[in-house]
């Protein structure tokens, strides 16, 4: 194998370094008040680097971030939802996928189209409605309305999602199973459903980070403090900081970091499966 | 069939004409005095007065306004020629508003004359494609000035017939001068002579005789000619222009200069504070909403959208009307001054592509229509349906309940007028019984108004969906969203391919280290990546402020301060962090798809001993587009509904954003009235109307991706 040439590495690598340059910019703007002990409000001088290094600000959003909540119970009702909604939307849409992806039956093709629209839709297409029928539940303001909702969002990207993946299993191996007596259901549940389990598994990672990091809609579904998922305290920080709050920025600063560990985390273990997914299942593999 | 085909046209261009004329009549009865009428009053006056008192040596020394060539002013002062004499318009800064004191006697045959070459325009235009010319009929904007005293009507026409009779030329034998290209150059003279803006056509005649000769190998007669043209319409401008008589140079010279220092200098222009892409809001948009009751249909937008559609074939069909567009639009979009007056040079070749749109779709609905029909129907088998209901069922309740209902659950919405004030009654299912009785007839629609809100939900039938899209193209919205996503799926794609492909020569150092960093921004939820630019571009306390105020404006980038006051800066702002959360997912896809094509091809392009770019130009692009298309719908289709970045940075009454932002925010565009969940929903449906082409898009390609394999 011929190696580039040495002016071509020095030219790949001032590029790459500019690029890591635009990459980090935000990150260290965000680092650089999260890690200053001295800010009170918001900064007022410019500064590269914090003024006095301290992780007050860590400690005290690890304790209460917004209002007197602590940090556990936004940590656990984030993950309450994120969880919820991604198991609820891959239950309720596994056997739709299922469905569009095995049989051959009247209506299948503009089944799919209005799939794939629903898929691509903006979520706030379904805000409005949501919220009148939640509240006709009476479980509008509560944990479990909120898991609904972001299903809701999650579910037709799922069931896309799911179809392609129980359709990359091989149809003669439910044709084996069927042959040596089993049902329908059986043979999904032992031999299409785990075979397709490492990519549902993807797909549901992807409706649980949509449900981790949104905040904006979920708001609107919220009353009470002891609701609020870390995402939606973030936006609160916010909404108080720009209309003049007294909150240190480093809070937010701070809090963004945290939350964004465990989505940095499991994308850089699954970046090339994630990638395959998010095209819907289409790039060709 | 074809016996009928030449009277029909004729009648075609006859109805045509007629429509335009009726519009344009009505148009210069009802139009109040706008901006500018009073000052080419008064030019008309002027050489009005002259001509009257035969005062011939005057046209030397008079060209009111001198920035504007005087032939079209002269010929308002002849349209008034009939009219009493009445005292001289008072002269007024260019600041000035409408003078609304015209005396109506003149005023009317002024604008009569104009209108009169606005309707021989579209007769022409109606010679060459009936469909196009009522297009142009039809346009408000272009209603709307030429049948005022505006500068627009004349050259309009002559633009035109410059190009019209260009195109007799090169349909003959294309050799040599003769009468249709002298004529085509007395036009060009004549337009020159009476707004320069219109002189863009000629550049684009000549670019069109340029590739037409490259193509024929007769280089060396275009040059020939085409200087004999340029020429000739030179002379004739300079004929047609009396005031350059006495002093040509300092006088040309002055006019010229004038619009640049204006477009630089004048307040009104800078008050205007247009983005670049103004002259895009200009044709979607429509005059109708400054002047109630003067137009009575306003097709501009879905005439902008459908010329998109038709730029292709109208390419084919006749070359020089595209690049007559694009130029127009170029210089547009380039030049800083936007006054909406200045889309009259291009709206004759956009109706032109629209028209060629229309049949397109039209041909396209035809064949699908016969396509039905000779397409097999599909056996179903008894045992399969029977067999998938027991799957499909509780699927599809949830589907139903979770998804189709709430969809079903806007479009009643958008129906009606329900805000917070009705949210009680909407609740109690007031908005099913609106729609209910709206829909059986039982109710009449109500207008939707928002000063008087009623406490129960009320009718309103597609009565909001008008103001809505108006909402939507006045303020700019429907550009900015579909100019921030092919812009930001642009670069995107630029940066993360750029990357890709560094990466992928042989032997870069760290490419691990530098690959898995540069996926970080992809990682970072959408949300909290806007927070981090935010902290960068907030106004007053970003970090990007502070170095301002610390070190004053000319650090690098420096120029970004204040960006939330000019629409162009405010553009680019956004589209840092967008760039900066995209580009990763179209790095990893452009080297996903890299890697699948097999080496052989570039050993054999090696071989041949083809260079990089030539490698990259002619192997590795051909064959990554086909694999890079997918993740290109994908990405398209998230710009398009993004929503998290515009929310987080937070901007109240902003409607600089995507639809998703002003679904979410809908008063903004909708002032003082809040909860606006009717005006959310309406644009919704304009939302899920959009994305039905964009699952279209995704549906041709799924099914070409499936022939597309090289691994």
């Amino acid at each position: 194998m011929r190696k580039i040439p040495f002016w071509r590495q020095i030219f790949t690598q001032l590029a790459f370094i500019l690029i890591g340059a635009f990459v980090l910019l935000p990150v260290w703007s965000t680092a650089r008040l999260a890690f200053d002990g001295s800010l009170i409000g918001r900064p007022t001088e410019f500064r590269f680097t914090p003024k006095e290094f301290s992780l007050d600000a860590f400690l005290k959003v690890l304790d209460k971030p917004y209002q007197s909540v602590q940090f556990e119970i936004l940590f656990k009702n984030s993950m309450i939802v994120s969880l919820g909604a991604a198991l609820l939307a891959m239950i309720l849409g596994a056997s739709l996928a299922y469905a569009f992806s095995r049989f051959r039956f009247p209506g299948r093709q503009p089944g799919l189209f209005i799939l794939l629209l629903a898929a691509i839709l903006p979520p706030i297409a379904f805000t409005t409605p949501l919220y009148i029928v939640l509240s006709i539940l009476k479980i509008r303001t509560t944990l479990l309305g909120l898991t609904i909702v972001y299903a809701t969002f999650a579910m037709p990207f799922c069931i896309w999602n799911m179809r392609a993946a129980f359709q990359s299993v091989p149809k003669e191996l439910e044709e084996a199973a069927f042959l040596d007596g089993a049902g329908n259901f059986t043979t999904f549940l032992w031999i299409t459903l785990p075979l397709a389990l490492p990519s549902i598994a993807i797909a549901s990672i992807i409706a649980f980070l949509m449900a981790y990091s949104e905040f904006a809609i979920g708001w609107l579904f919220v009353e009470k403090a002891s609701t609020v998922t870390l995402a939606m305290s973030i936006y609160a920080i916010v909404q108080t900081q720009y209309l003049g709050g007294a909150q240190p920025w480093s809070y937010l600063g701070s809090l963004a970091i945290i939350m964004s560990i465990p989505a940095i985390l499991i994308f850089i273990i699954f970046q090339r499966t994630l990638l395959d997914r998010m095209m819907f299942g289409v790039s060709g593999e | 069939m074809n016996r009928f085909r030449v009277p029909f046209r004729i009648l075609a261009v006859l109805i045509v004409t007629a429509i335009a004329w009726g519009l344009r009549a009505r148009a210069v009865n009802l139009l109040p005095i706008d901006y500018d009428e009073d000052d080419y009053l008064r030019a008309g006056q002027e050489s009005a007065h002259l001509i009257r008192t035969s005062d011939w040596r005057g046209f030397l020394d008079t060209n009111y306004r001198p920035e504007h060539p005087p032939l079209a002013k002269i010929i308002i002062g002849v349209s008034i020629l009939s009219a009493p004499e009445k005292p001289l318009t008072p002269d007024a800064p260019t600041t000035a508003g409408p003078n609304q004191y015209l005396p109506r006697d003149l005023v009317k045959p002024a604008r009569t004359v104009n209108a009169a070459f606005g309707i021989l325009t579209v007769f022409f235009l109606s010679l060459v494609n009936p469909l196009g010319g009522l297009m142009l009929a039809a346009h408000t904007f272009t209603i709307k000035y030429v049948s005022q005293i505006m500068l627009e009507a004349f050259p309009a026409l002559t633009s035109l017939l410059m190009v019209m009779s260009y195109l007799q030329w090169k349909k003959g034998k294309r050799s040599g001068l003769n009468g249709w290209l002298i004529l085509s150059s007395f036009f060009f003279g004549l337009t020159a002579a009476s707004k320069y803006l219109y002189c863009v056509v000629g550049i684009a005649v000549l670019v069109d005789w340029y590739l037409t000769a490259k193509q024929d190998a007769s280089l060396k007669s275009f040059f020939r000619n085409a200087l004999i043209w340029s020429a000739l319409a030179v002379l004739i401008f300079f004929a047609f222009d009396p005031y350059l008589w006495p002093d040509p140079i300092d006088r040309l010279k002055e006019s010229i200069l004038y619009h640049a220092a204006y477009s630089e200098n004048a307040s009104e222009v800078q008050s205007a504070n247009f983005p670049l892409w103004q002259p895009f809001v200009w044709l979607t948009m429509s005059p109708a909403i400054w002047h109630d009751g003067v137009f009575p249909v306003a097709p501009d937008l879905f005439i902008t959208i459908f010329a998109a559609f038709g730029l292709a074939r109208l390419w084919k069909k006749e070359r020089v009307y595209v690049l007559w567009l694009g130029l127009a639009l170029f210089f547009l979009l380039l030049w800083p001054t936007k006054w909406p007056q200045y889309i009259v040079t291009l709206t004759a070749p956009l109706s032109l592509a629209a028209a060629e749109g229309v049949m397109a779709t039209w041909e396209g609905i035809v064949l699908w229509w016969k396509g039905r029909k000779n397409k097999p129907a599909v056996q179903y088998k008894k045992v399969e349906i029977r067999n998938v209901i027991p799957w499909l069922v509780p699927g599809l309740i949830a589907f139903a309940l979770l998804t189709l209902l709430p969809l079903l659950f806007q479009f009643a919405v958008s129906l009606t007028d329900f805000n917070t004030a009705s949210i009680r009654d909407g609740f109690q299912g007031g908005i099913w019984h609106a729609v209910w009785g709206g829909i059986t007839g039982q109710i009449r629609a109500m207008p939707l108004s928002f000063s008087d809100r009623s406490n129960k939900v009320q009718y309103t039938g597609l009565g909001s969906y008008f103001p809505v899209l108006n909402f939507l193209a006045n303020d700019g919205v429907l550009v900015f969203n579909v100019l921030w996503t092919i812009l930001s799926v642009l670069l995107q794609t630029g940066l993360g391919l750029g990357i890709a492909l560094l990466l992928w020569q042989r032997g870069v150092r760290f490419g691990k280290f530098w690959q898995a960093m540069f996926i970080l921004p992809w990682a970072i939820p959408e949300m909290i990546g806007a927070l981090m630019w935010l902290n960068i571009f907030q106004p007053e306390s970003g970090w990007l402020a502070l170095a301002v105020k610390t070190y004053g404006p000319n650090i690098p980038f420096g120029f970004f301060a204040g960006w939330e006051n000019t629409p162009n800066l405010w553009l680019i702002v956004f589209l840092i962090p967008a760039i900066w959360y995209g580009f990763p997912f179209m790095m990893l896809a452009s080297s996903a798809g890299l890697k699948m094509i097999p080496t052989e091809v570039f050993d054999a392009a090696a071989i041949d001993g083809a260079n990089i770019w030539q490698t990259l130009r002619y192997v590795t692009w051909p064959l990554l587009l086909p694999l890079l298309i997918p993740a290109i719908i994908i990405r398209s289709i998230f710009a398009f509904n993004q929503f998290y970045l515009f929310q987080a940075f937070y901007f109240q009454d902003s409607t600089l954003a995507t639809l998703s932002y002003n679904v979410f925010n809908p008063n903004n565009g909708f002032g003082r009235y809040g909860g606006q969940f009717a005006i959310s929903a309406v644009i919704n449906i304009i939302t899920v109307i959009i994305l039905v082409g964009f699952v279209m898009l995704f549906n041709r390609w799924s099914k070409a991706g499936e022939g597309v394999s090289y691994a």
